[in-house]
C-alpha cells in the first residue's frame, strides 16, 4: 500500500538521477550534506502539553512536519471471559471441539489484555479518517504498539475492570513528507509519560481510584534500581524508517530522498527485558516507496528528437530501459531487496549502541532531562 | 529553528504568578476517572477584614451597590496571657474537627479567622461539622470570617514535589498566619505610629509537627488544650474537646482488639451492587440491646444482627452495609428482655484490660435464645441474619443521658482531677458512652448532653465528650429540654431576621377596610356568612372554620375556611426558611413549640372569632346525601362567628332550643358528616386506635393534676370529616395542576408480613381471623375482633394493628406513581395537608400550589422544583414523626409525674409475652410497661415460655399462666428508673 496521497516530489527524471547516484556513493552524500546515513532530522520535543490529558507529547521536526499526541485512559467494564480452565471445563462436554478456536482469539488469549483496549486514530490535515494515509499509519503504529503485548497487559484492573486507552495522534502540519516516524516517537514520548491514577481498591472490587493526582502511577512503570533509576523497565516501541539506495541504507530519509528510495522499511523495536543494552525488533514492514511513481527519464537512444529511435513496443521500450539501467538515465527503481540488506538494516537499528537504541535513549532523556 | 511551547504554566512564564492550576481525579458516580485541572487564578483584592487595616477596605471588592461586605474582625480583639495585646485565632482543620462544641461556646473564641483550605478540609471530613461551621461565620457576635487563602497571591502555596496534600494544606495555613501577621503589624502602623498593641495572629494546631515547624518559623502557635487552659472556666471547656484524637495517640501502643475491622469502601460498593451484601439503616430492638435488625429491599423481613460482635460497632440510625450469616446460623428474634444496665453493671470505665467484645453474662444471654430457636410456631422460625462488615454512614447526634454512679470513681465536688465515666444516655437503644470529664463530681445527677466521636477497634464501648449540662435529673427544665433535644426540636426563640419578616403593624394589624386595598385583589368578601370554629378547649392557634347552608334547590353550600397563613409568609424569606426547617408545631404537655411566631400563630392568622381574617375557602355544593356537587376554592375574608370548644359544640347542637341559623347550619354539618364518614368506612377507610390520654395540669404551676383518657365527642368526627374532605378537594387540584410538582401525602399499603403475627396471635389465642388482603379487609376483620366480656378488646387489637402499619409520608408527585398515591388509612386515592398551615409546613406549601392553580399568584420556582421539594418532604417527614414522639414522651413524663406517690390499682391487658417478661397496657392511663420475672418475685421465679400459645407459665410460689391479651390487675406506683434516672411508672402484678 502506498503512501499514495503524500504530495508528490517535483524533481524532473535528471534530478532525481543525480539524487540517486550522490546517495549511492560511499559514502553516501544526502541532501542535507551535513549529515550522514544514521543521523536523524534534528527536532524539538515536549511533553505533557495538553493538562487534561493523562498523557501528552509534541514533536516538531526541522523540516516543518509536527505532531501531538494525545493518551487518554477511561476505566470500562471488561467483557466476561472464562479463564482457560474454566473453558477447558465447558468444552470438556462436547469434547473435539477445541480445535474451533480460531488462531487470532488464541492469540488475544495469551495476556490478560486484549488488543481492543487500544484505539488508537490518526489525524493528519487534508486527509479524511478513512483515507489510505491515516489508517494505514493508524494500523502500523497500533500493531507495533501490541506486538509486544505488554501494554494491554498494563491496562487490566481486574476481572471486571479495565482502562480502554485512547491514543490520539495529531499531525498538526501539513503532510510534508512521510510522517510514520515522527508520529511514533511523539506517541512513544506521550505513552512513556502517561500516567494512570493510583488504584485503591484491591482484586476484583468495583475500582476505586486516589484522588491525588501525584500519585498516580505511570503506564509505564520506572524500575527502582540504582542503575537505571527513572528510567522504565519496559518501554514503548518506536518505528524507525530506514530506506535501502544500492548498497547503502539511510536512516530517517526525507521527502525528496524517498522519492529516490529502492526500497523502504519500517522497523518498530522495543527495548529488549533480557539484557540491558541493545533492543528487540516486534515488527517489521516493507514500505512501498514513492519512488515507484516517479516518471522515468527518456534515454537519448529512445528519443527520436535527439536522434534516437522510439521503441515499437511497449516491450520492446522495457528491453531497451532493462539495458540502460545503469547509465544514469532515471528509471523508477522496481522495488525488491535483498536478503542481506535486509539482514543489515537489522543489524544495524537492534545492535548495541544501534539506531534503536540511540532514539529510544534520546526520548527518555527528554523526560527525565 | 523558532519554537512555541504549547505548555500554559510552563517554567517558562514563571513571571506570570496569577494563574496557577491545580490536577486531581475525580471519580463520577457513573464510575468514570477523569484527570480534573483547574485553574486558579489568584488575586490580591481579598481583604483581610481586620477593622484595624484601612489598605484592605480600600482594594476590597465592592458589591453591585459599590458598598464592601462588612468588616468582621474586631479591631481590640481580646487577649490572653500570652498574648497580651489581643489575638486573631486561626485555627486548622483538626482544631475544628475536635473542638466544634468548643468554638460554638458564646462566651470564648471570638474573632477567628477560618481559612479556605481548612474549610474545604472540614466540608471533606464531615459535612455536619462544616454546616456547623457556616453556621458559625453566620453569627455576627462571634466574629468568624472565612479568609481564602488560596485564592490571594501572597498565601497561595504551590504543592512542592513529594509533599502529601496534608503537608501542603499545614504549610498554607502556617504561610496565611505568617502574612496575617505581617499584615495586621503593617495595618496598625500605617494607622498610627504611636499604637503598639498589636493584636497577634495565633495559629491553633493539635499537629505536634505543625507546631514544630511553626516555633522554627516563629509564627506564633499554640496547641488546642494549651490555648483552653488560658481561658476562664477552662475545665468545663476542656471537656468539650472531641476524645477520638487524644485517645489514638495514648492507645496506639495497645494492640488488643475487640471488633472486625471494617472492609474497605470499594469492597462493600461492589459487594451492595453484586448483592453479596446489603446496605441499610442498622436498628436496635428497644427490648432488646444485643438485637439489631437491617432493613435491606432483598429481603420480605428485616435481617437480625445478633450480640455486639456482629453488630461491630454499629449504633442505631448508621446506615451500614451487612453480610448475611450462613443458614445454620439463622435465629428467631429475641423473645427475651435483655438490657444493658443488667448485664454489664460493673464495667469500669477507666480500665480496658481483661474486657471482651461479648462480655460472659451476654454469651449466656444470647445461648437461651439459640436453645429456643427450634421451636416451630411461626413467630419462632428462624430469621435470616447478618452480621454488620462496614458503616457507609454514621448517623450520630447529640445523645442525652445521665452520669453513670457506679462509674465514677471520685464524687468529690471539688476534685478537678479527669477522669473517665460512662455515660448512660436516655435511648435504650444507644450504647453507654465512655467520656472523660474532669468535672465528674458535678455531673452526677445531671441531665447531660453529650456527643459520640469514635468507636475504635481496640474500645468495647464508643468515646465520646461532654457537651452541656441540662440541669437537675427530674426537673421539668432539664427533662423538657432532654426530649426536644432527643427528638431534635428545634427550640431557640425566633431569631430577630425571622421576626423582622413579620408585618410592621404588630398586634394592630387589621384586614384593609377598603375594598381597593391591595390585599383585597383576587379575595371573595364572605364575611357574611355565618362561620364559626371547633377545636379542643384553649386553643388559640385556629387554623380552620366551617360554614353550611341550604341552597335554593334543596343542596348545600358548606365551606372550610383556612387560616391564610402563606398571605404572611412569603416563599425563601427568613421566616419561611425558619418554618421549613421547624416543619411543624410541636405539642408537648405544657409548652407548645410552634413552628411560626407567635404574633402570626395565635393573632394574625388566627381564625379568632368576631374579627375579620384573611382565609383560604374551600367551597363545595353537596346533595342531601352528602354528593359533591362542585368544588371551588378562593382566597377570601371571613367573620368567624364563634369560636367553640367540642364540648360546648356538642351541648349546643344537642339542644333543641337553639334554632338560630349558626346552630342549625352546624346540625346541617353534622348530618352530612356522618354521611361522609360512612361512606369513607364503606369505601375501606380504617378506625385505628392509639392509647390518648390528657393531663390534666394545674393552670399556675403547671403540674400535672390528673390523667384522663381523651373522649371523643361527634363535633369531633365533624370537624375530621369535613378537613379530610378539604384535604382530598385541594391534593386533587393540586395535582391537575402540577402533575409533578405537587406535594401529596400517602400512606403506604402495609406488607403482608407485617401482620403475620398479629394474626397468629389472634387465631390462636382468640379463633379470630384477621384479613389483610385490602384496608377494607381489614376493617371488616378488625370490625368482628370483638370479646363479649371486654369491650377494650377491639381497641386493643387497633392499637396493635395500627403497629403493624406503615407511617404516612409527604412525597412529591412526581417521584411516585399514582397508584401509590393511595392513602390505605383513608382509603383514598390522593390527599394532601392543606387545613393545619399554622402548625405545619406541608400545609403552608400546599396552600402556595393552591393559589397557584386557582391562577391568584405565581407558583415560586422552588414550588416547581422536584429536587426541592424532595429535600423539603423529607425534612418535615422527619420533623413530623419526631414532633410525635416529643409529644408522647412529654406525655410520659408527665403521666409519671401525676403518678408521683400514688398507688393505684387498675386493670390492663397483656400486649406482648417475652421468656422473661411481659408487656402490660393500661389503657387508663395509656403507659405500656414491662414486667420482668423477677418483678414479681425474689429470688426470679423459674418460668415456661410457651412460644407457640403465647403463654407464659410462672412456676414456682406465683404460680401462674400469663396469657397474650389476658386482661389483669396491675398495681401502679413510681419509681426512679436506673437506666435512664427518669421517673417512669412501675407496675406489679396483683
Amino acid at each position: 500500500m502506498a503512501p499514495a496521497q503524500l504530495q508528490q516530489v517535483n524533481l524532473s527524471p535528471a534530478e532525481l538521477s543525480y539524487l540517486r547516484s550522490t546517495l549511492s556513493q560511499t559514502p553516501p552524500i544526502r541532501l542535507d550534506h551535513t549529515k550522514g546515513p544514521r543521523d536523524f532530522r534534528s527536532m524539538r520535543a515536549e511533553y505533557d502539553v495538553l493538562p487534561g490529558a493523562n498523557g501528552s507529547a509534541r514533536i516538531a521536526l526541522e523540516d516543518g512536519l509536527e505532531a501531538l499526541v494525545g493518551v487518554k485512559a477511561e476505566v470500562e467494564r471488561s467483557q466476561w471471559r472464562p479463564t482457560p480452565e474454566e473453558r477447558d471445563a465447558r468444552l470438556s462436554v462436547a469434547a473435539g471441539d477445541i480445535d474451533m478456536k480460531d488462531e487470532d482469539d488464541e492469540d488475544d488469549n495469551k495476556g490478560k489484555g486484549q488488543n481492543a483496549w487500544v484505539e488508537m486514530s490518526v489525524e493528519i490535515a487534508g486527509f479524511r479518517d478513512d483515507d489510505s494515509l491515516p489508517v494505514f499509519l493508524a494500523s502500523m503504529l497500533t500493531e507495533s504498539l501490541l506486538a509486544s503485548g505488554e501494554l494491554k497487559d498494563r491496562l487490566y484492573i481486574n476481572s471486571r475492570f479495565h482502562w480502554k486507552l485512547y491514543v490520539d495522534i495529531l499531525l498538526i502540519s501539513p503532510a510534508l513528507s512521510y510522517p510514520l516516524a515522527l508520529l511514533s516517537m511523539t506517541t512513544h514520548l506521550a505513552l512513556l509519560t502517561s500516567r494512570l491514577p493510583a488504584l485503591k481498591s484491591e482484586r476484583d472490587e468495583d475500582p476505586l481510584f486516589d484522588d491525588d493526582w501525584d500519585a498516580s502511577v505511570p503506564l509505564y512503570p520506572k524500575s527502582k534500581g540504582k542503575a537505571a533509576a527513572g528510567s522504565p523497565v519496559d518501554k514503548p516501541p518506536v518505528i524507525v524508517l530506514a530506506m535501502a539506495v544500492g548498497s547503502n541504507v539511510i536512516f530517517d530519509p526525507c521527502k525528496e530522498e524517498l522519492a529516490v528510495a529502492d526500497a523502504v522499511l519500517a522497523i518498530a523495536c522495543a527495548n529488549s527485558q533480557s539484557s540491558p543494552n541493545g533492543t528487540r525488533i516486534v515488527s517489521i514492514r516493507t514500505i512501498d516507496p514513492p519512488s515507484h511513481l516517479t516518471p522515468p527519464g527518456v534515454p537519448n537512444s529512445m528519443n527520436s528528437a535527439t536522434g534516437g529511435v522510439v521503441p515499437t513496443s511497449g516491450a520492446d521500450a522495457l528491453t531497451q530501459r532493462e539495458l540502460l539501467a545503469n547509465s544514469g538515465v532515471w528509471t523508477p527503481p522496481r522495488g525488491g531487496m535483498k536478503r542481506g540488506l535486509v539482514g543489515q538494516v537489522v543489524k544495524m537499528v537492534v545492535e548495541k549502541g544501534g539506531v534503536a537504541e540511540e532514539v529510544i535513549d534520546a526520548l527518555q532523556a527528554i523526560e527525565v532531562g | 529553528m523558532e519554537y512555541f511551547s504549547l505548555k500554559r504554566s510552563s517554567d517558562l512564564n514563571k513571571g506570570q504568578t496569577n494563574l496557577s492550576s491545580k490536577v486531581y481525579v475525580r471519580s463520577t458516580k457513573s464510575g468514570k476517572v477523569q484527570k480534573i485541572v483547574r485553574e486558579l487564578y489568584l488575586r490580591r483584592d481579598i481583604p483581610c477584614s481586620s477593622n484595624l487595616c484601612r489598605a484592605c477596605l480600600e482594594i476590597a471588592p465592592t458589591d453591585y451597590s459599590k458598598k464592601v461586605a462588612p468588616f468582621v474582625l474586631s479591631d481590640t480583639p481580646a487577649g490572653s496571657k500570652n498574648f497580651p495585646n489581643g489575638q486573631y485565632l486561626v485555627p486548622d482543620t483538626n482544631a475544628f474537627l475536635t473542638g466544634m462544641d468548643l468554638f460554638e461556646v458564646e462566651t470564648a473564641f471570638h474573632d477567628v479567622i477560618i481559612l479556605q483550605t481548612v474549610l474545604e478540609e472540614v466540608k471533606n471530613r464531615s459535612l455536619p461539622l462544616y454546616h456547623r461551621l457556616i453556621a458559625l461565620t453566620k453569627n455576627e457576635g462571634k466574629r468568624f470570617y472565612v479568609f481564602f487563602n488560596e485564592f490571594r497571591q501572597e498565601t497561595y502555596v504551590a504543592r512542592q514535589v513529594g509533599e502529601t496534600i496534608n503537608d501542603r494544606n499545614d504549610r498554607a495555613v502556617r504561610t496565611a498566619v505568617q502574612w496575617y501577621n505581617q499584615h495586621i503589624t503593617d495595618a496598625v502602623r500605617a494607622r498610627s505610629k504611636k499604637q503598639q498593641r498589636v493584636p497577634t495572629v495565633v495559629m491553633i494546631t493539635d499537629d505536634r509537627d505543625n507546631l514544630r515547624k511553626a516555633k522554627a518559623d516563629s509564627i506564633p502557635a499554640l496547641s488546642l488544650s494549651d490555648f483552653v487552659s488560658g481561658l476562664e472556666n477552662a475545665e468545663e471547656l476542656l471537656d468539650m474537646i472531641s476524645a477520638a484524637q487524644e485517645r489514638r495517640e495514648v492507645r496506639s501502643t495497645k494492640a488488643e482488639v475487640f471488633y472486625p475491622e471494617y472492609f474497605t469502601m470499594s469492597k462493600m460498593m461492589t459487594g451492595v451492587k453484586n448483592s453479596t451484601m446489603h446496605q441499610g439503616i442498622f436498628n436496635v430492638s428497644p427490648y432488646n440491646y444485643l438485637e439489631g435488625s437491617v432493613h435491606v429491599p432483598a429481603f420480605d423481613k428485616s435481617l437480625l444482627v445478633l450480640g455486639r460482635e456482629n453488630s461491630n460497632r454499629a449504633i442505631s440510625g448508621d446506615v451500614v452495609v451487612v453480610e448475611v450469616l450462613p443458614k445454620d446460623q439463622w435465629k428467631a428474634p429475641s423473645t427475651k428482655i435483655i438490657e444493658e444496665e443488667t448485664l454489664n453493671k460493673n464495667d469500669n470505665a477507666e480500665a480496658e484490660d481483661g474486657e471482651n467484645v461479648v462480655s460472659e453474662r451476654e454469651r449466656r444471654a444470647l445461648q437461651d435464645e439459640v436453645k429456643r430457636v427450634h421451636g416451630q410456631s411461626a413467630e419462632g422460625r428462624p430469621q435470616p441474619t447478618a452480621r454488620v462488615v462496614g458503616i457507609i454512614k454514621r448517623n450520630w447526634r447529640q445523645y442525652v443521658g445521665h452520669i453513670d454512679r457506679d462509674s465514677v470513681r471520685s464524687s468529690s465536688k471539688s476534685s478537678r482531677q479527669q477522669q473517665v465515666v460512662f455515660l448512660i444516655p436516655m435511648d435504650k437503644r444507644i450504647p453507654k458512652i465512655r467520656i472523660r470529664t474532669r468535672q465528674a463530681g458535678e455531673l452526677l445527677g445531671q441531665r447531660v448532653l453529650a456527643n459520640i466521636d469514635s468507636w475504635d477497634r481496640d474500645s468495647r464501648y464508643p468515646v465520646g465528650h461532654f457537651i452541656r449540662s441540662l440541669g437537675e435529673l427530674e426537673s421539668k427544665g432539664a427533662e423538657t429540654e432532654a426530649l426536644l433535644l432527643e427528638w431534635d426540636v428545634q427550640y431557640r426563640p425566633f431569631p430577630k431576621t425571622v421576626l423582622d419578616c413579620l408585618p410592621a403593624e404588630g398586634h394592630d394589624w387589621k384586614v384593609p377596610a377598603s375594598l381597593d386595598d391591595s390585599g383585597w385583589i383576587g379575595r371573595k368578601d364572605l364575611r357574611d356568612l355565618l362561620v364559626c370554629s371547633v377545636d379542643p378547649p384553649g386553643c388559640v392557634d385556629i387554623d380552620d372554620a366551617l360554614h353550611a347552608r341550604k341552597l335554593p334547590n334543596g343542596n348545600f353550600e358548606v365551606g372550610v375556611h383556612i387560616a391564610d397563613v402563606s398571605h404572611f409568609v412569603k416563599p425563601n424569606n427568613a421566616m419561611d426558611k425558619e418554618a421549613s426547617q421547624r416543619g411543624t408545631t410541636v405539642y408537648l404537655v405544657d409548652k407548645r413549640i410552634d413552628m411560626l411566631p407567635m404574633l402570626l400563630g395565635t393573632d394574625l392568622c388566627s381564625l379568632k372569632p368576631y374579627v375579620e381574617r384573611y382565609a383560604f375557602s374551600v367551597i363545595w355544593e353537596v346533595t342531601p346525601d352528602a354528593d359533591i356537587v362542585t368544588a371551588n376554592f378562593t382566597k377570601s375574608v371571613i367573620r368567624s362567628r364563634e369560636a367553640f370548644s367540642y364540648e360546648q359544640a356538642q351541648i349546643r347542637i344537642d339542644d333543641s332550643a337553639q334554632q338560630d341559623d349558626l346552630t342549625n347550619g352546624m346540625r346541617t354539618l353534622m348530618m352530612l358528616s356522618k354521611k361522609l364518614r360512612q361512606k369513607r368506612y364503606d369505601a375501606g377507610a380504617l378506625n385505628l386506635a392509639s392509647p390518648e390520654v390528657k393531663v390534666q395540669t394545674e393552670s399556675e404551676t403547671s403540674d400535672p393534676v390528673d390523667v384522663q383518657t381523651k373522649k371523643l365527642l361527634d363535633t369531633n368526627s365533624l370537624v375530621e370529616e369535613f378537613m379530610l374532605l378539604a384535604n382530598i378537594s385541594v391534593a386533587g387540584k393540586n395535582y391537575e395542576a402540577f402533575p409533578q410538582t405537587a406535594l401529596l401525602r400517602r400512606h403506604a399499603a402495609p406488607p403482608k408480613t407485617n401482620f403475620e403475627e398479629l394474626a397468629n396471635q389472634l387465631k390462636v389465642k382468640k379463633g379470630l381471623e384477621l384479613r389483610v388482603d385490602s384496608s377494607k379487609a381489614l376493617a371488616d376483620s378488625l370490625d368482628k375482633c370483638l370479646d363479649a366480656q371486654d369491650p377494650f378488646f377491639n381497641t386493643l387489637v387497633r392499637i396493635m394493628a395500627t403497629r403493624c402499619m406503615m407511617s404516612a409520608e409527604y412525597f412529591c408527585s412526581g417521584t411516585q406513581a399514582y397508584p401509590e398515591f393511595r392513602h390505605y388509612g383513608l382509603a383514598s386515592e390522593i390527599y394532601t395537608h392543606f387545613t393545619s398551615p399554622i402548625r405545619r409546613y406541608a400545609d403552608l406549601e400546599a396552600h402556595r400550589q393552591l393559589a397557584a392553580a386557582i391562577d391568584y399568584e405565581q407558583l415560586d420556582p422552588s414550588l416547581h422544583s422536584k429536587a426541592k421539594l424532595e429535600g423539603v418532604c423529607k425534612n418535615i417527614n422527619v420533623r413530623h414523626r419526631n414532633a410525635q414522639m416529643a409529644g408522647r414522651s412529654s406525655v410520659e413524663y408527665y403521666v409519671g409525674q401525676a403518678l408521683k406517690g400514688k398507688d393505684i390499682t387498675e386493670e390492663g391487658f397483656v400486649m406482648k409475652i417475652f421468656s422473661n417478661g411481659f408487656v402490660v397496657f393500661v389503657p387508663r392511663f395509656g403507659i405500656e410497661s414491662l414486667i420482668r420475672l423477677r418483678d414479681l418475685s425474689t429470688p426470679e421465679p423459674e418460668a415456661e415460655f410457651d412460644a407457640e400459645n403465647y403463654v407464659l407459665r410462672v412456676k414456682g410460689e406465683v404460680k401462674r399462666d400469663i396469657e397474650l391479651f389476658e386482661k389483669v390487675s396491675v398495681r401502679i406506683t413510681d419509681q426512679i428508673e436506673e437506666s435512664t434516672g427518669k421517673r417512669k411508672v412501675k407496675l406489679t402484678l396483683v
